[in-house]
């Protein structure tokens, strides 16, 4: 591929995040993340006097058609990089096509691990950086009976793999697994929650994602059922999941996560201000709005330092660079593309925010090919936050 | 496809010890980078060695023309460790000399990172169930030729004295339990003792 050589003209980035279908919510906002983070880069000037501009298709929330997509972007549109995906299947459709093509994708997600490829930097949460702190929390907050619910593809079966090893290590037990279609109606949901009354665990882990996040919860409203008493924990359900379904549903379940929107630091309440003043005063962030958001300011000080955006210079500079993020400082790792994150518990409040129960007290380095963890590992790094 | 836990085989991949035996090129340094994210200990030699470094658990073999002359003493002999070639080229000389490494799996050049976990798993696995396999038909084989000498004894006495083949054990485990040996050692006296001696000559 030829490098462009005119200094003014403009870096065209790919964004593919759904727009429609049954994740558009959640990709919605990193879109906005994306979007935003953009925008400061050109008011900073752009790459070196040249615009970042983006290019945006909606994939419909569709693997097929985020194939086909990025596929465009790269051969019609002629980006390098694309920011996108959701879902574990839609990253699994767009590797190939990245690969092929020798472009990069950066994928924002929490997901289930197990993956490397030189074409892709992942700045979501590997299960290292979420799940072990989640069962940890939980089998000393609320018990170690468990009953898991997840949306049925790939990401709910491997993290309940490791939810469950880390359950059965402790002498818990697992009273109930349980797998929905993504576009699972509400009495599927209602049914479920029935399920649920019936198994009494000490909590339920949900892995649904998408729209299912809450009709799950409503089904558990429904029923009366209490969060003081057996909430949901979640690795997936954050703030713009409650602002769809209704803060006064959400209020008092368990969501791990690197980012929320009410970390109290001055970098973030900045950045979430900027976010409103483009956005609206109505939007929420987000820990994958803010992956989005500060893997693009990686992407964007990377295109500086190389003075270009073609991908092997991308990939000298990327690996090992490191950005303020909202959650506090992140760092590509240099052999496994993916994240340092800082972990965090947070507890759903009345306001459609989550008051931090619990952060660790660095960050932890990614380790996506971590088959057994331990629960030793984060208790050693916990502090009560309290407030 | 559902199952209970995570199995043991990965669960301990990361005590997995691998030798390489990999030029240090592009695909000799794709291949040591995803061993060492997935997290197994590895070293890694090229040429191979004539004698593989003590407690090998999983071999990567570069399977290039220049090895085709090559004696490895260890790649034949009885529990080596498994081995996943990785192959350039695919013409039948190559293919041929695979064949003989008795491999579970194969990696193919460019070698990627995606497939490597899944290839380490059924190697690793596969050569276990072959060792237990192994282990099993060889106590068959000890079992058979025991049956077939006890069962030569039983007619030996049956014969010269004349017993039905029931006292005829009878007598061979008798013997065995008072002087501490296996019924099979026994029918080898007897059978020893019949070449010798001629009981089963007739009167």
């Amino acid at each position: 591929m030829m490098k462009s050589t005119k200094s003014t003209e403009p870096i065209r980035v790919g964004v593919l995040f759904s727009e429609t279908g049954v994740t558009s919510v959640i990709e919605e906002s990193e879109r906005m993340g994306t979007l935003l983070a953009i925008q400061e880069v050109n008011d900073a000037g752009g790459i070196n006097g040249r615009e970042l501009q983006a290019v945006s298709y909606d994939p419909a929330s569709r693997p097929a058609k985020f194939a086909a997509l990025a596929e465009k972007l790269i051969l019609e549109d002629r980006v390098h990089v694309i920011l996108g995906c959701y879902m574990s299947s839609t990253r699994k459709a767009v590797i190939p096509v990245v690969e092929r093509w020798n472009a990069l994708l950066m994928y924002p997600t929490l997901y289930e691990g197990f993956e490397y490829s030189r074409n892709v930097i992942y700045t979501g949460a590997a299960p290292n950086q979420n799940s072990v702190q989640l069962a940890e929390f939980m089998l000393r907050e609320f018990g170690s009976r468990v009953f898991m619910v997840g949306s049925d593809y790939i990401y709910p079966y491997e993290s309940n793999r490791i939810m469950s090893d880390l359950i059965l290590e402790r002498g818990g037990e697992k009273v109930g697994e349980t797998y929905l279609p993504l576009d699972a109606p509400w009495e599927d949901y209602l049914a479920v929650a029935k399920k649920i009354k019936q198994a009494a665990p000490d909590f339920i882990f949900s892995t649904v994602v998408g729209d299912g996040t809450a009709l799950l919860h409503r089904a558990y409203a429904q029923l009366k059922l209490d969060p003081a008493d057996m909430p949901i924990a979640s690795l997936t359900t954050c703030e713009a999941e409650i602002k769809q379904m209704g803060a006064d549903i959400a209020e008092g379940h368990i969501t791990s996560a690197p980012y929320f929107q009410s970390i109290a630091t001055d970098e973030n309440r900045l950045c979430v201000a900027r976010c409103k003043a483009r956005f609206g005063n109505d939007i929420v962030t987000n820990q994958c709005w803010e992956a989005a958001y500060f893997q693009a300011h990686l992407l964007a000080s990377a295109m500086r330092r190389m003075n270009c955006d073609s991908v092997p210079d991308l990939l000298r500079a990327l690996p090992g660079s490191e950005f303020a993020a909202p959650q506090g400082k992140v760092r590509i790792d240099e052999h496994n593309h993916h994240t340092y994150l800082r972990p965090r518990i947070g507890r759903a409040i009345a306001n459609g925010q989550f008051d931090i129960i619990e952060e660790a007290r660095h960050w932890v380095r990614p380790d996506p090919y971590l088959v057994s963890h331990t629960l030793q590992d984060w208790s050693a790094r916990v502090q009560a936050h309290s407030r | 496809m559902k199952s209970g836990g995570t199995s043991r085989l990965l669960r301990e991949l990361r005590s997995l010890r691998v030798v390489v035996f990999h030029p240090d090129d592009q695909d000799g340094q794709e291949l040591i980078g995803q061993l060492g994210r997935i997290g197994c200990q590895v070293k890694a030699f090229w040429p191979p060695l004539d004698k593989l470094p003590e407690e090998a658990d999983l071999v990567f073999f570069a399977m290039r023309p220049e090895i085709l002359s090559m004696d490895l003493p260890w790649l034949r002999r009885e529990g080596s460790p498994p081995v996943i070639p990785v192959v350039t080229y695919e013409n039948p000389v190559i293919v041929e000399a695979v064949l003989q490494l008795n491999a579970f799996s194969v990696i193919a050049s460019p070698v990627k990172s995606f497939g490597l976990l899944t290839a380490i798993a059924v190697a690793v696995s596969q050569a276990e169930k072959s060792r237990t396999r192994e282990k099993y038909v060889v106590r068959l084989e000890q079992r058979l030729t025991a049956q077939r000498k006890i069962a030569k004894a039983k007619a030996i006495l049956m014969t010269s004295r004349h017993m039905s083949e029931e006292e005829a054990y009878d007598l061979i485990r008798n013997r065995a339990m008072t002087k501490r040996v296996t019924t099979e050692e026994i029918a080898d006296a007897v059978i020893k003792a019949n070449e010798i001696l001629g009981f089963d000559v007739k009167g």
